[in-house]
């Protein structure tokens, strides 16, 4: 197992939109699939998850409906809505901004002279 | 925006729902987490205690989810309110307690408002009456504040100023209607024509007065109320160009004025306005400047300031006293907003009123504020454990004050129902002197003040107590057994200081009461100088174009009085004009023959009666020199005068006044010398409360006045006396009518009732107030008591005795009792202060009224707190200590 990071914050809900825009998933599917998505690099609090989920859903990003699990059980299953997809993207380009510029920055060498 | 109102409409109605969702989807969570870390190769309880453990607290989550919910303060607040809904059902004691605490605070204050409102605040009913001002007329060195002027000063004054779009001039008097039914009395304003378009009047019919109606010999015109035409006229649509009788001269009707207009100074409901040069009383005065009669209401031009308007009037007023010294030397103009003018002297008292009730309902909160004190106490635990949870602090603090919220939406329906009947109650009380051009009633502005009224109130009593619940140290309330043992010092102060404020604002309002009460019975009990007991007042209004001559009225009133005295238990019958506290009086100049004549703008004034030769003999009032008038004063024998005793003081100290000789009287006698033959007691003439000034009687044969003020002294009721005096004038002429048959105790009762309702109002204040105060107080000492229950018995136990546990009870109330006393006294030193005005023959410092509170609070205070301290001496030490 990789080394594991806390996340910045903020940073779940980007990473729950983008686990759910790969198809519907339930609450705990979602965890999995973050787990899955960083290489279990990342590590989201569970209890954290659902009071995300329920902001995000509730901020139109995500849609939800129950439905019934793998395992045959009833289960809520959340679907990006397409405000959430354009959220995402916007938030994946912010994101690499960031992280471009924050690398530029922290790769930048003492100028000889 | 739909997600949020759909999410909105689900955290609204289906909060269960929702909740029980979250439930379901945390146990799928743990569920299928389990399952997975089976697979790992744990065993099952294992897996699930992993599961759970990593998941973490699940109620927690669970509120985390319920603040993402939070769609905006509208769900909160719905939320908020469902439980403090739902906390007070539990509590229907205090609910009920509570609210109609609040109530009553709500619906006095509301009732008062309203009243203060309609006769304070709210505009006139005119167009823009922000522009109106009224002009009087004032000569400091006569010491004349307000007076009206002469109307050849009127002319000049529309003449020459640049500031008034319009001036006109107002007065009132009463003329006898007759012709169609039986002759009555109307209340007649006799105006300049331009007053309708001035205040911008529209005729329900006809119309208003045309500069020419004002001219000398055009014809004369009348209009009329829409009530008297409704009422006497049958609402007959043709009566525009027929004709009335007033006063026995044909007026021909050219308007019908709507009933909702309120001619300007008078309060009385006008019911037929002419043109001042077709009056026939005040008409006779127009030609003479030197007669200040016309009060004068003026419209400020847009943009024209009050200071432009009274410079402007004070140049006129230079210029009048240059050119007419003889008559205007000394004078100036006042303007004056026409609201003022309206409102006079009812202000302050309306404001103390509005002070005094406002003082009850902040007792009302520091009452209902301590009640909740109380139960935050007993629900630190719960409150404890909620933010233990999560709940953020401020929302503990929101939650606490809408439980406060919900009293006081309950508190104010309650109080603007009870409002609207106190204003019912209030306006059949009022007395028909106050000055009222509004209506007055509980309209849109008066709830809306209710209601303003109520969420303050809420968060005054709600404020306090929820700030400190949400500030109360955590783990000493999570400690088992704290809630028993104790609360926190902060609390118990709080408490302990708001029993005192009620103390201290009890004070206030009962020494305020006690003082006007005080004042009011000094009023009552004040010498008039004259018979009450007995005397009824009648008047015989006579036409004045039919009798017109002085000599026919002196013949009128000496045939109408032979008649009366003639009756059977009538014999002590007079006549007066003015008669005192039912009339006006008249204030008029005079000079004293031999001395140097004062000079002009430093004449002295005295008021003026006429009156038949029994008058004395019947108002018992005392001869204390001289004589009094009798039969043989009349017009062919030399005049005469009889002085009050404080006018021969005044004007004659150390000498004999009898035999000096008095200029005075009305035109055209008013250069006529008297001579003084008599010297009588003093007289309150003006008001109870007003001392007894200089007064000059002349016999009515002398100085005639036109009609029949009737004073008669008889054992019979008055309508007997009103139905033999009818007949006696029905004898003489059939179309005088006879009114305002009274009895003189009731006059003077009603000239009192505005001090009255305003004492009664503010004593029945200051007893809630004492209630209020008595039970926070008990509130305060037995929650007190309760919470030492253990500690009592515990001294108890040690052998403490029963009368020591009493005095420290007591002690306790006693100290609270001192401190509100204390900052009682210095709040009533500052709020007699504003009541001064009201006062009668008491200083607001009167020490009997502050010893007499001081008792009464002290004396509550103990009783409040004895029984409590019964209670506590009554402590089983074995009960109290198992108590654990």
């Amino acid at each position: 197992m990789a080394e594991q990071a806390q996340l910045l914050p903020g940073t779940l809900d980007l990473l729950i939109l983008k686990a759910a825009s790969l198809g519907a998933l339930h609450g705990y599917g979602i965890l999995l699939r973050i787990e899955q998505i960083t290489r279990g690099a990342l590590l989201a609090e569970q209890g954290a998850l659902y009071p995300a989920l329920s902001r995000l859903e509730h901020q139109g990003l995500l849609s939800s409906e129950w439905g019934i699990s793998d395992n045959n059980r009833r289960a809520k299953f959340y679907r990006l809505t397409t405000s959430g997809r354009r959220r995402l993207r916007e938030e994946t380009q912010s994101w690499n901004r960031l992280v471009t510029a924050i690398g530029a920055a922290l790769g930048a060498k003492p100028q000889e002279g | 925006m739909f997600a949020q109102l759909q999410s909105l409409w689900k955290a609204l109605w289906n909060r269960s729902q929702m909740e029980s969702e979250l439930d379901d989807e945390m146990r799928f969570h743990v569920e299928s987490r389990a399952q997975d870390l089976l697979g790992s190769g744990l065993s099952r309880e294992e897996a699930h205690r992993r599961a759970r453990i990593e998941f973490g607290s699940m109620v927690s989550c669970e509120e985390k989810v319920r603040e993402t919910r939070r769609v905006t303060w509208l769900e909160d607040l719905a939320q908020d309110l469902r439980y403090g809904w739902r906390v007070l059902r539990k509590n229907p004691g205090f609910a009920t307690v509570a609210v109609l605490t609040l109530a009553l605070g709500i619906g006095a204050n509301t009732a008062i408002f309203s009243v203060v409102y309609a006769v304070l605040l709210k505009p006139l009913p005119y167009t823009n009456p922000e522009q109106l001002f009224t002009a009087f007329q004032a000569n400091a060195q006569q010491g004349i504040a307000e007076t009206g002027c002469s109307y050849l000063n009127f002319e000049e004054w529309r003449a020459q100023n640049h500031v008034f779009s319009e001036l006109a001039g107002i007065l009132a008097h009463q003329l006898t209607l007759t012709g169609r039914g039986e002759p009555s009395v109307v209340n007649t304003s006799v105006v300049t024509p331009e007053l309708f378009a001035l205040l911008d009047v529209k005729p329900v019919a006809g119309r208003i007065f045309f500069p020419q109606d004002g001219k000398q010999g055009a014809p004369s015109v009348v209009l009329v109320s829409e009530d008297l035409w409704r009422g006497r006229f049958g609402a007959d649509p043709r009566i525009i160009g027929t004709s009335i009788d007033l006063d026995k001269r044909p007026f021909t009707v050219i308007g019908i004025i709507p009933t909702a207009f309120r001619t300007p100074f008078f309060n009385t409901k006008q019911e037929v306005w002419i043109p001042l040069v077709q009056d026939p009383l005040f008409s006779t005065f127009m030609p003479q400047r030197g007669v200040h009669l016309l009060p004068a209401l003026g419209r400020l031009k847009p943009g024209v300031s009050v200071a432009q308007a009274q410079a402007e009037m004070d140049a006129i007023s230079g210029r009048l006293a240059g050119e007419f010294p003889a008559e205007n030397k000394g004078w100036s103009v006042r303007l004056v907003p026409l609201q003022k003018e309206i409102v006079g002297d009812v202000k302050t008292a309306l404001l103390v009123l509005l002070g005094a009730v406002g003082l009850v309902l902040l007792i009302a909160c520091v009452n209902i504020a301590n009640l909740l004190l109380t139960r935050a106490t007993s629900r630190s635990r719960e409150i404890a454990v909620r933010i233990t949870l999560g709940a953020g602090r401020t929302r503990i603090v929101r939650q606490l004050l809408s439980e406060a919220a919900v009293l006081g939406l309950f508190g104010g329906v309650a109080g603007i129902g009870l409002a609207y009947w106190g204003v019912e109650v209030l306006s059949s009380l009022l007395p028909r002197n106050l000055p009222l051009v509004n209506v007055i009633r509980v309209d849109n502005v008066v709830l809306g003040f209710a209601l303003l009224l109520s969420a303050v109130a809420s968060v005054v009593f709600g404020l306090a107590p929820a700030l400190l619940a949400a500030n109360s140290d955590l783990l000493t309330s999570l400690r088992e057994g704290d809630i028993r043992s104790g609360e926190s010092g902060n609390r118990r102060r709080a408490r302990s200081f708001l029993a005192a404020g009620e103390i201290a604002l009890a004070m206030v309002l009962l020494v305020t009461a006690g003082l006007l009460l005080r004042s009011f019975s000094k009023l009552m009990s004040v010498s008039l100088g004259f018979n009450v007991q007995r005397i009824v007042k009648a008047d015989v209004s006579l036409p004045r174009f039919q009798y017109s001559t002085p000599q026919q009225w002196t013949s009128f009133s000496g045939e109408l009085l032979a008649r009366i005295q003639a009756q059977p238990g009538l014999q002590d019958s007079a006549v007066a004009v003015p008669r005192p506290i039912i009339d006006r009086q008249v204030n008029l100049r005079f000079e004293i023959v031999g001395n140097p004549p004062f000079s002009a703008g430093a004449s002295r004034t005295a008021d003026y009666v006429s009156i038949s030769p029994d008058y004395f003999r019947v108002m018992g009032i005392p001869l204390i020199a001289g004589r009094f008038f009798n039969q043989h004063d009349v017009m062919s024998a030399p005049r005469v005068s009889v002085i009050s005793q404080a006018m021969a003081r005044l004007y004659f100290p150390n000498q004999d006044a009898l035999g000096k000789r008095l200029t005075f009287g009305f035109p055209p006698s008013g250069a006529a010398e008297r001579e003084i033959v008599g010297i009588v007691g003093d007289v309150r003439d003006v008001a109870l409360g007003q001392a007894p000034g200089p007064m000059m009687y002349v016999p009515y044969a002398q100085a005639p006045f036109w009609g029949a003020n009737l004073i008669v002294k008889s054992t019979m009721s008055p309508s007997s006396v009103a139905g033999a005096i009818r007949q006696e004038v029905r004898m003489i002429d059939k179309d005088l009518p006879v009114t305002d048959v009274a009895l003189m105790p009731g006059i003077i009762e009603a000239s009192i009732a505005q001090p009255r309702l305003g004492t009664s109002l503010l004593s029945l204040f200051a007893a809630m107030a004492l209630v209020l105060a008595a039970i926070g107080i008990f509130g305060v000492i037995s929650y007190s008591v309760s919470q030492r229950t253990r500690e009592i018995g515990i001294r108890m136990a040690l052998g403490a005795q029963r009368e020591n546990v009493l005095k420290q009870v007591l002690e306790e109330g006693a100290r609270l009792a001192a401190i509100g006393l204390a900052a009682g006294l210095a709040g009533s030193f500052a709020a007699t202060r504003l009541i001064t005005r009201l006062l009668f023959g008491v200083k607001p410092t009167d020490p009997l009224t502050f010893a007499a509170v001081a008792v009464i609070l002290i004396g509550v205070t103990l009783a409040a707190s004895y029984i409590p301290a019964r209670k506590a001496t009554r402590v089983d030490p074995i009960v109290a200590l198992r108590y654990e």
